[in-house]
């Protein structure tokens, strides 16, 4: 893979000014964002400000009409979702999308499904069961058949299977009772501690941005505010509108 | 207070109705124990029949359900390139091979093989390529677009069954003898019944293998279970479905050649099996491999009960019979035998 004009140590990707339309709704209206390599970036914003729509964007299910997507350097946009995987993004969408009538393990499986090597297969499979050992004692069950909170970590698991070099996280805390959403928070750093860039899409605000390095405020398909975590935990505007203050 | 009401009400009325279907279930299960009793011979000399039947039925019904479990399209070409495939087999039996009636057992083994060697993979690709040309442009339409397409298709692959092979039905001469090669008292299976099973067990063992142990057929599952998840997951869909395509097409010729060895056939014998095909592949629980087979025995079982049996109303009424059942099973148990209620509701 040649490093593009970013060079190596250039953010893990780079999106610049996309447009996204459905039919005639114009989704995203010059989305620009950047994961550095090493970071947790949280995209944080109401119900239908875009953010899922940018993720689809990277992931390649919704082709941008308009601007870039580059991943380690490279050019992505417009290229198959299957690709995208293979080159190294891996997804845990939102509403967990299990394949609910195969178990816990082939849920996995089907995460590495574009890796070539099988032989690392069973290594990381004990690795998500390391994060997750509520998922080892469940491997035989059918997905479907588990709780939220069940799910969600499978889902988590699966898209770690792909050994990702960005992880796209998307409403993971949806639905969860809080001792669930605090564990899965607590997995997003331990997975972020051990090398692998984070882009996480949430609207529970105060754990994203707890969580987070920098952070990318959405609103009606535009980004209305980004900054260091930290200082948009304190932003007023955030504050009165994210964070049920004000 | 008023839906309290309507959920009591609808508890009620569903309980009702699988009472009603358990009633008429029952009915027909001391029917065929009484007859069983009337005279064992006959009875399961009628079963073997539509056991072989069915196992036909399946071949095909494989294909509605292979495809359906995946786009949820109802393929009505799936009966046309059935019977076509038939057609080509009985050419390369009749005028490329020349097996006869009286061919050694060895050539008539080999010529089989070597018949489902080409239309096997004949089939799967043009199987494959309506696929490509007919319903992937629809992707995204409406699913009714895709659907008037595979009526479509239906009529355009009939016709070139027609164009090819005119009106007159094709059959081959009876190199596999129809003397009994098991024979159990006055029960018996003949060699030709015996070739039918030889044949589609292994192919069902094959196909069961590939879809529970392979990388593609698990891919398919996923697919079926979610599209778009399993395009996050990396993978391919459009590939998979293709390979869909690719087995369904290649059972259809298998079907074909079974067919072939029991029947005549001509060019618009794929509009009726299909249907047949279709209904078992929806009283099984349609995107259910297992269903469709065991959909499909039944039919075929009732089919041959009905022709077969004693104080029944006999073949005029045959497809009446299969018909009402398929309504029965939409109002008694929508979603088929094995079929799981889905949010869809599919």
């Amino acid at each position: 893979m040649s490093t593009g004009a970013s060079g190596p140590s250039g953010p893990v990707l780079e999106i610049a000014d996309v447009h996204v339309y459905y039919g005639a709704i114009h989704a995203l209206k010059g989305i620009s964002l950047e994961v550095g390599s090493g970071e947790i970036v949280t995209l944080i914003g109401a119900n239908g400000a875009g953010k899922s729509t940018t993720l689809r964007a990277i992931n390649g299910l919704n082709r941008p009409r308009q601007g870039s997507i580059r991943f380690q350097g490279q050019e992505i946009t417009g290229t198959p979702p299957h690709a995208i995987v293979k080159g190294g993004i891996s997804q845990s969408p939102e509403g967990r999308r299990l394949f609910p009538r195969m178990s816990v393990t082939e849920n996995l499986e089907m995460g590495a499904f574009q890796r070539d090597d099988k032989q690392n297969f069973a290594e990381d499979m004990e690795r998500v069961f390391e994060l997750f050992p509520r998922l080892k004692e469940r491997r035989m069950q059918k997905a479907g058949t588990m709780s939220g909170g069940e799910q969600q970590m499978c889902a988590i698991g699966r898209a770690l299977m792909a050994r990702p070099k960005l992880l796209l996280l998307d409403e993971p805390s949806m639905g969860l009772a809080p001792i669930f959403v605090e564990r899965i928070f607590e997995t997003i750093v331990e997975v972020n501690r051990q090398g692998t860039p984070v882009l996480l899409v949430e609207q529970n605000a105060l754990m994203a941005l707890d969580v987070a390095n920098r952070g990318y405020v959405m609103e009606t398909g535009r980004i209305a505010l980004e900054g260091p975590a930290a200082e948009l935990k304190v932003n007023e505007r955030v504050r009165a509108t994210y964070l049920g203050e004000g | 207070m008023t839906t309290a009401a309507a959920t009591l009400q609808r508890i009620r009325s569903s309980s009702l109705i699988d009472a009603i279907g358990l009633l008429i279930l029952a009915a027909f299960v001391v029917w065929l124990i009484y007859k069983f009793g009337e005279n064992p011979t006959r009875f399961l000399n009628v079963g073997i029949i539509g056991a072989t039947n069915g196992a036909i039925y399946g071949l095909v019904a494989l294909g509605y359900t292979l495809v359906y479990g995946i786009l949820q399209l109802i393929n009505f070409a799936h009966g046309d390139v059935f019977a076509l495939s038939g057609l080509v087999a009985s050419t390369l039996i009749i005028s490329v091979w020349g097996l006869e009636a009286d061919t050694n057992v060895i050539l008539v083994v080999l010529g089989l093989l070597a018949t489902l060697a080409i239309t096997v993979p004949l089939f799967a690709t043009i199987n494959a390529t309506i696929e490509r040309v007919a319903y992937k442009p629809l992707r995204r339409a409406p699913r009714l677009a895709a659907l008037i397409t595979a009526v479509g298709m239906s009529f355009i692959v009939q016709n070139v069954s027609l164009a090819l092979y005119g009106v007159d039905f094709e059959s081959v001469p009876n190199f596999i003898p129809r003397t009994s090669a098991i024979e159990i008292g006055d029960v018996a299976i003949q060699w030709n019944k015996v070739a039918i099973f030889l044949i589609v067990i292994p192919v069902l063992l094959v196909l069961t293998w590939f879809v529970r142990t392979t990388r593609q057929g698990k891919g398919m599952r996923a697919v079926a279970q979610d599209t778009e998840a399993a395009a996050m997951m990396g993978i391919d869909v459009n590939r998979t479905i293709s390979v869909t395509f690719v087995l369904a097409g290649s059972l259809a010729a298998v079907a074909g050649l079974v067919y072939l060895l029991q029947f005549n056939i001509r060019y618009d014998t794929g509009f009726e099996l299909g249907l047949i095909a279709f209904t078992a592949a929806v009283l099984g629980g349609i995107g259910n491999l297992t269903g469709a087979v065991l959909g499909a025995m039944m039919i075929g079982m009732v089919q041959a009960f009905n022709e077969g049996l004693d104080g029944t109303p006999g073949s005029d009424w045959t497809r009446s019979i299969v018909f009402g059942i398929l309504i029965a099973v939409l109002v008694f148990r929508p979603q088929g035998i094995l079929g799981e209620r889905t949010p869809e509701g599919a």
